[in-house]
């Protein structure tokens, strides 16, 4: 019976969105999607896939990629082996896929975001995102693929019933590595290098006490506050938070831009930002080159609008 | 400690333009610059940290073209005792192909190490892959990520994996191990010019890839090359300020950093 | 052929005039007569002071006993960069500067971009016949604000019937900048790469558009036996005769600053007044530190590329607010460092900083 083994990235009793993306892709394919999940209440929509295979294990032995090895071995003799084995692309997926790809010498493509259905390739990343490459395992045989945040999530949908799920036991904990503790973010000094979501801050805010108002914002938003030269110039802001070639250079997930105008040496503190959203009156702002994403307008009405939809 | 640290020379693309030529067959870098993968970079300077704090030694390999030999030096100049070379001419898409290269040449050649740093991944195939495959095929553990190696004692490392969201995880590794090293782990030494050239003088031993390609097969295939859908600038939104905001939102979202 | 200078420390008699001269002294912890002294005693030097200097030479211009105090300063930075302890900032420029032969990091292929701009073609050194080359520099092929001078100077330049050419992506950053912080390695392999392409094409003489490039081109190559000048120095004489006509008029109050580079360390104050004087309805007006006592801007010495703790005010406010001061309503320079670094406070006083080419585009 064909299916396509989908892994679950789960963390801390949350079952990831990016999931979807993985599920969206065995939907893609019109491949049955089999979830290998560790027991526990995920709160999952479990309509979303076609069987569930649950294993008596914790979380983080599961997350292990010296335990998953044999938690797939399990499953495969159970089951017989799949078309594909998918993880999403983060920070577990990628281990475990590189892992087990390794271990049962299996092909494997990583950072998938597109898949041509006719012609049975995957798109993947190259070179800074500049060029794709159309790739496909070169054999037959059970093939390893993780995919991009936001590629797949939109084919995933509800078969309609609940699915059944079967359970993988005995699972040797693997000694040679070992989960010891989670670590949370430090709320001491603040290195804006590290985050993953930057609200920059530019000359266009006029006046340091505007300030406050912003630092609200960003607390709803759990982004960092960052900001251009101009604005760690006059002190508003401390050194560590400049972003730019004198300051440092940032490459978080969301780069959300406030009345900053683009200058050349700002630019190059953050463009490979993977998300660059720009707020600014001014149309004619050169960041609007380098964004993703626009907003043209007033930045003290867009804080306030978006601090009123966030309070509820 | 023993260290081997994989090091790749890349081409530093960011800033280029790049032409697909041969109706898709060859990406055009002739006149792009190369430069030592980010990832490597942080990679040599962790291995000589730990050298020079509990001593030991740190062993640089590159796979490459003999022009990789640039990545040898400046990882002798930052402190690695010796640089080898794997020189091949080809192109190794495929991470199965370079972990089993690599493994082929630890063992044949007897390389001693407690540990083996690769970089999570490399600037050019973003693959991300080779070092997990080359940790399952050695039959050593693995651990991806790494941000931060909290000790390092003779029998096993502590080390913190970077997770989403500014979490992370401290692990516990046995050695014999593979760490794949994350960007930001810690800052770099400046390599000067005038390093480099002193380098120059340590000799980096060259072995012909040739030597080592038992099992070493592409499982995975380039069809063609492509350009990524054209991005017309800034998205701009628009519409009643609530809504554009509301739109914000929703992209902060999908972008994984608001819930 | 790179020749370090002995700064002669041991002949230095702490006169202090070095300091009196220094644009940082007094209000940051950096103090060059000091650092001088440390170096006559082989003392320890805490290790962000040395990375103050903005390379004005003020210092290394009035010491009565020739001790060269810029000199030390770079040699200072030159152990520091061996030793890898290197402001982060400051590496990035490095290294890119390695990789892409500017301190921006932008691609080598479009450093001839802003050639696009221009509505006739500008031939390649090789092509011309007079081999008079146009010195672009980094932050001029690369940097939207500044990309406006190389395309107005090749405009003026067109326009007055002198031929030139120019290396377009085979140009690799001067260096000025690069020695400057003590990068010696670095330094030696741009001039090489350069010297390489001037002899190659047979470059008999160059235009400089920075004054930095300028200095390093003229000063820091050795003998190439080639001519080098700012832009100024050609235009003003072409000017004077008539052979750049200028027409319209530009009626505002204009100040002008000289840049350290241009004025204090090469001597060129009269050509960048000529210029300004020869445009009609321009009220000129002078800043009370001019010509050789001219306030450094701080944007030299590696200082574009890196920041130091800084509480104080700047002297590029300092500047500005004087210009605001003086009633006048633009200030006028001829070097795009200090259009950078005075841009900022400027805008937000309301007042404009024009480069002298800028200027001259108005009244063509």
């Amino acid at each position: 019976m064909s299916y396509v083994l989908v892994v679950a990235e789960v963390r801390r009793g949350i079952f990831e969105e990016r999931n979807l993306d993985s599920i969206g892709l065995c939907a893609l394919l019109g491949k049955d999607a089999i979830l290998l999940i560790p027991e526990g209440d995920y709160g999952m929509n479990e309509q979303l896939v076609n069987g569930l295979v649950r294993v008596k294990t914790e979380e983080a032995l599961f997350l292990n990629p010296l335990n998953m090895v044999n938690i797939l071995e399990k499953v495969m003799a159970a089951r017989g082996k799949p078309d594909m084995i998918v993880f999403t692309n983060s920070a577990s997926g990628i281990e475990l896929a590189s892992y087990a790809a390794g271990h049962f010498n299996l092909p494997v493509i990583t950072d998938v975001n597109g898949y041509d259905k006719e012609r049975g390739i995957f798109f993947k990343s190259y070179y800074s995102d500049k060029i794709f490459g159309e790739f496909r395992p070169s054999g037959e045989g059970t093939f390893i693929i993780t995919v991009r945040s936001g590629s797949f999530k939109e084919n995933a949908a509800g078969k309609g019933s609940a699915p059944p799920a079967e359970a993988i036991e005995d699972v040797a904990a693997n000694a040679a590595r070992t989960f010891v503790e989670y670590v949370e973010e430090e709320k001491t000094d603040v290195d804006i290098t590290k985050a993953e979501f930057l609200l920059s801050l530019g000359r266009g805010i006029g006046n340091k006490d505007e300030i406050p108002d912003y630092e609200e914002l960003a607390g709803l938003l759990k982004a960092v506050i960052s900001g251009s030269r101009p604005v760690i110039d006059k002190l508003w802001l401390p050194k560590a938070r400049q972003v730019g070639t004198s300051g440092k250079t940032v490459k978080p997930k969301v780069y959300l831009a406030m009345g900053i105008s683009g200058a050349f040496q700002h630019i190059a503190g953050m463009k490979d930002s993977s998300c660059i959203i720009a707020v600014n009156k001014d149309p004619e702002a050169p960041i609007f080159q380098y964004a993703h994403y626009g907003i043209i307008a007033d930045i003290h009405k867009v804080r306030d609008a978006l601090k009123g939809i966030l309070k509820g | 400690m023993n260290l081997i640290v994989f090091t790749k020379r890349v081409p530093a693309t960011q800033e280029e333009e790049l032409r697909i030529t041969g109706e898709g067959k060859a990406v055009d870098l002739s006149k792009v610059p190369f430069k030592v993968n980010d990832w490597d970079n942080y990679s040599i300077e962790e291995a000589v940290r730990i050298v020079e704090k509990s001593g030991g030694a740190v062993t640089a390999v590159s796979i490459g073209d003999a022009e990789s030999d640039e990545v040898l030096r400046r990882s002798i100049a930052m402190g690695a005792k010796d640089g080898f070379l794997i020189e091949t001419g080809d192109v190794l898409h495929d991470p199965n192909a370079r972990a089993t290269l690599m493994q082929n040449f630890l063992k044949k050649e007897n390389v001693p190490f407690d540990a083996i740093f690769t970089g999570v991944q490399s600037e050019d195939d973003q693959f991300g892959a080779v070092g997990g495959i080359l940790a399952a095929k050695l039959g050593l553990p693995f651990v991806s990520m790494v941000i931060g190696i909290d000790a390092t004692e003779s029998d096993h490392l502590i080390v913190r994996r970077e997770l989403e969201g500014g979490l992370q995880e401290r692990v516990k590794v046995m050695l014999p191990c593979v760490v794949s090293i994350q960007t930001g782990i810690n800052e770099p030494r400046y390599v000067s010019i005038m390093g480099v050239r002193k380098a120059s003088k340590v000799e980096r031993k060259v072995f012909k890839a040739a030597g080592y390609q038992e099992n070493v097969v592409n499982k995975i295939e380039v069809v063609k090359w492509v350009y990524p859908p054209k991005k017309a600038g800034a998205t701009i939104l628009s519409g009643e300020l609530d809504g554009m905001c509301k739109e914000l939102l929703g992209i902060l979202k999908e972008k994984g950093v608001y819930q | 052929m790179l020749t370090q200078a002995s700064p002669k420390a041991l002949v230095c008699i702490q006169c202090g005039k070095c300091t009196g001269s220094c644009p940082e002294s007094g209000k940051t912890l950096f103090n060059i007569r000091m650092l001088v002294r440390k170096k006559q005693f082989q003392a320890a030097v805490e290790e962000s002071l040395p990375w103050y200097c903005t390379s004005c030479g003020a210092c290394t211009i009035r010491c009565p006993r020739d001790v060269k105090p810029s000199e030390v300063i770079i040699e200072m930075r030159s152990a520091l960069i061996e030793n890898g302890s290197v402001p982060l900032a400051l590496q990035k420029a490095l290294e890119n500067t390695f990789v892409q032969k500017n301190p921006w990091g932008r691609s080598r292929n479009k450093r001839a971009a802003w050639a696009e701009k221009l509505d006739f073609e500008v031939p390649h050194i090789s092509a011309t016949e007079s081999k008079r080359l146009l010195f672009v520099c980094c932050i001029q092929a690369y940097d939207p604000r500044c990309m406006v001078i190389p395309v107005n100077v090749a405009n003026i330049l067109n326009k007055g019937g002198v031929e030139f050419g120019v290396l377009g992506e085979e140009e690799a950053c001067c260096g000025n900048e690069i020695r400057r912080v003590g990068e010696f390695g670095l330094f030696e392999e741009l001039q090489e790469e350069n010297i390489t392409n001037f002899k190659e094409y047979g470059v008999k003489e160059i235009i400089a558009l920075s004054p930095h490039c300028m200095n390093a081109l003229k000063k820091e190559y050795g003998d190439l036996g080639i001519k080098v000048v700012h832009y100024t120095e050609l235009l003003a004489p072409m000017i004077k005769e008539g052979s750049i006509a200028l027409k319209g008029s530009y009626n505002k109050k204009v100040i002008y600053h000289d840049p350290c580079f241009l004025g204090k360390q090469n001597g060129i104050f009269d050509e960048p007044r000529d210029i300004l004087k020869s445009v009609e309805g321009l009220d000129f007006l002078e800043f009370s530190r001019s010509r050789e006592n001219s306030m450094c801007c701080e944007g030299g010495g590696g200082r574009m590329f890196f920041e130091v703790e800084a509480t104080y005010q700047r002297n590029a406010e300092v500047r500005t607010q004087e210009a605001v001061d003086k009633g006048a309503e633009v200030i006028a320079t001829s070097c795009p460092f200090c259009v950078m670094t005075l841009e900022d406070p400027a805008t937000e006083k309301g007042i404009l900083v024009r480069e002298l080419s800028e200027i001259l585009t108005e009244v063509l």
